[in-house]
């Protein structure tokens, strides 16, 4: 499931990020080479399933134990229901949105 | 044609999910799966405490009645909870769409249910073994229809 490369492209879908990101984005992500931060969007390998993937944004570090929320939490399944995350799950951050045209740009 | 093509260049391959599982409910065949392995582990054990009675004396005899008693009720309780989170799964996880790549979906259902009865009703080291088999198929099924 990690990608290859340095820069990968994903396609986010559900709405527990918005407006940050919504469903249908298409987004550049950055593989991580460092430790996550609070409070920066990532993408994340789910615990509960290895094969999928997410996007969330760090609520907590602790060492190596990574916390994930959905910006709409009443929307969104993460560490409140399955606990902190490795810090190796985390793969990426985020950093531009190419799609739609409208709403192309850095992400925050 | 030309859009599309490029709209395929630039497609990811790769999904992100930003989903909720708490409204729209989190499912998870596991606990049907604990469930029916009870049920399995007590049908032994009641076995076992039935041995036990008739050569056991005083309080011993009285432990050994007590345990085959309870594990009686463990196995009735647990068989209904397999027959709850079987229910769960059936009518609230699974979609028409479900139904049409497995067409048997119903039927083992039904069939699975009707065991979780037959294993209320006998103490049967078969019924509990088909009931096994019968949450794990729908567990298999349940996990396949995750992967797509």
């Amino acid at each position: 499931m990690r990608p290859a490369t340095l820069l990968f492209r994903v396609a986010v879908t559900g709405p527990s990020m918005e407006p940050t990101v919504r469903d249908g984005d298409w987004l550049l992500v950055r593989q991580l080479r460092r430790a996550p931060r609070v409070g920066e969007l990532v993408v994340a390998v789910d615990p509960r399933e290895p094969e999928r993937l997410l996007v969330k944004r760090v609520s907590a570090v602790d060492g190596d134990q990574v916390s994930v929320a959905g910006d709409q939490q009443e929307r969104s399944t993460d560490s409140r229901h399955f606990g902190p995350l490795p810090a190796s799950a985390v793969l990426g951050r985020p950093v531009l949105r190419y799609a739609p045209l409208q709403r192309a740009g850095l992400i925050r | 044609m030309q859009r599309w093509d490029l709209r395929s260049l630039f497609a990811p391959r790769l999904v992100v999910h930003a989903h909720c599982d708490i409204p729209c409910g989190i499912y998870d065949p596991s606990a049907a799966k604990v469930a029916a392995d009870t049920v399995a582990k007590m049908v032994e054990k009641i076995q076992g405490f039935a041995k036990e009675i008739p050569t056991a004396q005083g309080a011993a005899e009285v432990t050994a009645r007590n345990n085959f008693v309870r594990s009686i009720s463990v196995k009735e309780e647990h068989a209904q909870i397999v027959k709850k989170e079987l229910l769960i799964l059936w009518s609230d996880y699974f979609k028409p769409e479900h139904l049409e790549k497995y067409p048997q979906l119903h039927d083992t259902f039904w069939k699975a249910a009707k065991l979780c009865s037959k294993n209320k009703q006998t103490v049967d080291a078969q019924a509990a073994a088909d009931l096994q088999a019968a949450v794990k198929e729908i567990s298999d099924i349940f996990w396949a229809t995750k992967k797509q």
